[in-house]
C-alpha cells in the first residue's frame, strides 16, 4: 500500500510548466529521494504535495484519501526556506509546536535540542543558517510524525549535524514513518532512501529503488585492436543510453545489469571488456544530462 | 555482534548485496558462528547510516538462501547446523570471486585453456595433497 501518492500533477505558472505530469508513490515506511537540479521542480512539488499550492490539474492523496485537515496532524514538514519567526525564541517556537500537533513530545523535544546544541532562550534572529535548519529539524521530529517532508533538511548544517539528522531520518524510518526527501547531497540521499525519483525540468526522468537503479546502471568499455569497428547497432539498442567512441575504446552506458552487452563486446572481438558500475551521483547526472535518447560521442 | 559490516553506500554494488556478501563471508569464515544473534535491523541500520529497508531486504534474502533464520519476536540468528549453513556460505563467496577472476581473465583476452591452465597451477598450490 503507497501512503503517499501523487497522480499526474501539474502545476503551472503562466506558460512555466513548473510541474509537469508527475507521477510518484511513496510505499509505506519508505524514505523517498527526490532528486533534481535547482529549478527542476522539487519544491513545488512537496507544497502541491501539502496543499501550499494548487495543482493545476492531477491529484494528492494520503492512505488513498485527499488532503483533509486532520491529515496535517500527521505529518512534518521542512521547508526548504525557513518559516521560522525572527522574533522569537527557539523555545517559544517548541510551545507554538506543542499547542499545534497533539503528538508534540516535550522529552523528545529537549533530546533533539541538546542533540543540536540548541539554546531555547536564543532568538530566531540571533541564529545562523545551521541553527535554523537545526530548530526546523527539532520541530518536526518533535511531534513523531507518520509522514515527513523534508525539504533540504541539512542545509548549512556541519558534517556532524549532517549526519545526526541522517540518522533521525533511519530511525524514524524504522519506526514506520513514511519520509519524502530532497537534497543536494547525493551520498546522503544514497545512505536514507530507498527509492528516488529525478525531476529536470518538472518532470521525472528516471524513479525506481536505489539499489535496483545501481543493479541496472552500468558502463560497458570494451578495447578495440583498430579503431576501425563496427558499433553493431548500439546506437539503437533500447538498453543503450549513451555511446562514447574514443579511438579504440568503446564505453557504452547501459540500462541493464551490463552482462549481455559486455558478451556482445567480446563476440565483436574486444580485446578486453570490463563492466563498471554506477553509484548514484552518476545515475543521477546520467538522467539530468539533457541530450538525445542515446548520445553517441565520437572523440579521438 | 562483532562490528564484521562496512558498507560503501557510494559504490554502485547495491548496498543489500554489500550487506548479503560480508554476513556470508562472516559466516564461511566463523566469524558469526551458528546461533549466533544477528543486531536488529533497525541497529544495523543505525549502525551503517543506511535505510532499515535496505537492511531488511538483505536479510529476508539471506533467510532464502537459508544462511540465517528469524523468529518473530526474538530477532534473527545464523542458522544452526552451523556446518551446513557455513559450507553453502563459503560455497557461494568463492563461487563469485572465481567468476570475477575469470571474467577479469577472459576480458584481458586470455583464452580459455590458458585460464584453465593457471587455475590448475592455483590449485596445485593450494591442495598439494591432491596432485
Amino acid at each position: 500500500m503507497s501512503t503517499i501518492s501523487m497522480a499526474h500533477l501539474t502545476k503551472t505558472y503562466g506558460s512555466l510548466r513548473a510541474v509537469d505530469d508527475v507521477s510518484i508513490d511513496v510505499p509505506s515506511g519508505s524514505v523517498f529521494g527526490l532528486l533534481g537540479p535547482n529549478g527542476a521542480g522539487k519544491t513545488t512539488t512537496f507544497k502541491c504535495l501539502l496543499g501550499l499550492a494548487r495543482p493545476t490539474s492531477g491529484r494528492v492523496s494520503f492512505d488513498g484519501a485527499p488532503l483533509m485537515a486532520e491529515t496535517f496532524e500527521r505529518i512534518a514538514y521542512v521547508p526548504e526556506r525557513s518559516v521560522l519567526y525572527e522574533w522569537m525564541t527557539a523555545g517559544e517556537h517548541l510551545e507554538m509546536q506543542r499547542r499545534s500537533f497533539s503528538r508534540f513530545k516535550p522529552l523528545r523535544a529537549k533530546e533533539l535540542m541538546d542533540l543540536f546544541s540548541l539554546d531555547s532562550r536564543k532568538r530566531v534572529r540571533a541564529m545562523s543558517k545551521g541553527m535554523r535548519t537545526a530548530l526546523a529539524v527539532v520541530l518536526a521530529f518533535s511531534i513523531e510524525p507518520e509522514i515527513m517532508v523534508l525539504d533540504e533538511p541539512t542545509s548549512g548544517l556541519d558534517p556532524i549535524n549532517q549526519r545526526s539528522v541522517l540518522r533521525l531520518i533511519i530511525q524514524a524510518a524504522a519506526r514506520g514513518t513514511t519520509t519524502v526527501l530532497s537534497s543536494h547531497q547525493i551520498g546522503q540521499v544514497e545512505r536514507a532512501a530507498d527509492h528516488i525519483a529525478v525531476l529536470r525540468d518538472g518532470r521525472v526522468t528516471l524513479s525506481g529503488a536505489v539499489d535496483d537503479l545501481k543493479a541496472g546502471h552500468k558502463i560497458v568499455e570494451g578495447i578495440f585492436e583498430s579503431d576501425r569497428f563496427s558499433l553493431n547497432g548500439f546506437a539503437s539498442d533500447a538498453r543503450v543510453v549513451r555511446v562514447e567512441k574514443t579511438g579504440r575504446i568503446l564505453r557504452l552506458t547501459v540500462r541493464s545489469d551490463g552482462d549481455e552487452i559486455a558478451r556482445a563486446l567480446s563476440g565483436m572481438g574486444a580485446l578486453s571488456v570490463r563492466v563498471v558500475d554506477l553509484n548514484l551521483e552518476d545515475i543521477f547526472l546520467n538522467a539530468v544530462d539533457a541530450g538525445s535518447p542515446v548520445d553517441v560521442v565520437e572523440g579521438s | 555482534m562483532p562490528a564484521v559490516l562496512t558498507v560503501d553506500p557510494r559504490s554502485g554494488v547495491p548496498i543489500y548485496l554489500q550487506i548479503i556478501e560480508q554476513i556470508k563471508r562472516s559466516v564461511a569464515l566463523g566469524v558469526l558462528a551458528g546461533g549466533e544473534q544477528l543486531p536488529t535491523v533497525k541497529q544495523l541500520a543505525l549502525d551503517l547510516t543506511v535505510n532499515p529497508n535496505t537492511v531488511a531486504r538483505a536479510y529476508r534474502e539471506l533467510e532464502r538462501d537459508e544462511v540465517i533464520e528469524t523468529s518473530p519476536g526474538r530477532g534473527s540468528f545464523v542458522r544452526n547446523g552451523q556446518t551446513g549453513s557455513a559450507r553453502a556460505a563459503a560455497s557461494d563467496v568463492s563461487a563469485d570471486a572465481l567468476a570475477r577472476v575469470v571474467r577479469e581473465a577472459k576480458s584481458i583476452g586470455l583464452p580459455a585453456e590458458r585460464v584453465r591452465t593457471l587455475f590448475d597451477a592455483a590449485m596445485a598450490r593450494w591442495f598439494p595433497e591432491e596432485a
